[in-house]
């Protein structure tokens, strides 16, 4: 039983992120936010969704909000290359591999 | 650009970093320190690096300064050292002295010595941080003139949705709005969701101004504390 709402779960949070990435490339950002925010009630340690929020606050030139939602997710997942580029872009430091 | 020389001379983290991007745009550059451990990390990428005092015009000439098209000085320990440089490059007959100012006095005197440009990027970029901080729907803003400023501002509101002749800007604001940026989403490569950068280098008058759209506009001072105003 449990096993199944896990499964439940992650099922439901993957397709909270695929709809909001949905809504992102069709410009509804509300929508798309709305759904993220969906995925992280599910799991608070979703750094995907924190990061696509980011991309959403900095398209909306909220460049402080964005950089707290990079943050999150670079918090929650060090090695989130695509995260950590963005977020360094935004504070202004060049990171070299 | 080609075929010019350029020194610099005090490689603390500007110097170091300025004749770092001189070489990176392959331009041939002489890096100067007293430093010997810090000539030594440059001189993998500088056209040459060497230990010379400043202060010593016979080392500076046997150096090569003499021969350079433009010198920059970049010495921020002590503006003593900084000075007597400044004054030993001008003697050697550079004529393009570029001097790294530690202070408006230092500035002044930099001046009056013959420098043709002096920086004072601690002065400049608090300027630039206060403003950021104090008008964040101006992202950027470069001065033109005395009076006339280069600004990237937020569209506002009440032109969403409108053409830039609709929008009135010019008539209202005395503005010209001469590019439009925004963040376009995509899926990159690697399936993740990115946003790309759009310019319209060369918006007509039939062209629409959107919601999150950054403007690059020409305005005077005035004019672009106006629309900063209206906008809150």
């Amino acid at each position: 039983m449990i096993t199944e709402n896990l499964k439940t779960n992650a099922s439901l949070e993957a397709s909270h992120i695929e709809l909001g990435k949905f809504y992102f490339l069709n410009d509804k950002y509300d929508e798309a936010v709305a759904e993220f925010k969906k995925a992280i009630e599910i799991n608070p340690s979703n750094a995907e969704a924190y990061y696509n929020i980011g991309l959403i606050k900095e398209s909306s030139n909220l460049i402080c909000e964005a950089k707290e939602m990079y943050q999150k997710a670079v918090n929650i997942n060090s090695e989130y290359k695509i995260a950590k580029d963005r977020l360094a872009k935004l504070i202004g430091v060049e990171i070299k591999d | 650009m080609k075929g010019k020389q350029f020194a610099v001379i005090g490689l603390g983290t500007f110097g170091y970093n300025v004749a770092l991007e001189f070489a990176n745009k392959g331009i041939q550059v002489l890096a100067i320190d007293v430093n010997t451990e810090i000539v030594d990390r440059i001189s993998q990428f500088v056209t040459q690096a060497l230990v010379v005092d400043a202060t010593d015009e016979k080392a500076m000439l046997e150096a090569g300064v003499a021969d350079c098209d433009s010198v920059v000085i970049s010495i921020g320990e002590s503006i003593e050292t900084s000075i007597l440089a400044t004054l030993i490059v001008k003697e050697l007959g550079v004529k393009d002295v570029i001097v790294k100012s530690a202070s408006a006095w230092h500035s002044k005197v930099a001046a009056k010595l013959g420098a043709s440009t002096v920086v004072y990027p601690e002065l400049e970029m608090s300027k630039k941080f206060v403003e950021n901080i104090v008008t964040p729907n101006i992202l950027e803003q470069i001065k033109l003139s005395k009076d006339y400023n280069l600004a990237e501002i937020v569209a506002p509101k009440y032109v969403w949705g409108k053409t830039i002749k609709d929008s009135n800007i010019r008539n209202n604001y005395g503005i010209n709005i001469i590019a439009i940026r925004k963040h376009v989403p995509i899926i990159n490569d690697d399936g993740q969701s990115d946003i790309k950068e759009e310019i319209n280098m060369v918006p007509g008058p039939s062209d629409e101004i959107n919601q999150n759209d950054v403007l690059v506009v020409i305005g005077s001072e005035e004019s672009l504390a106006k629309i900063k105003k209206d906008k809150e």
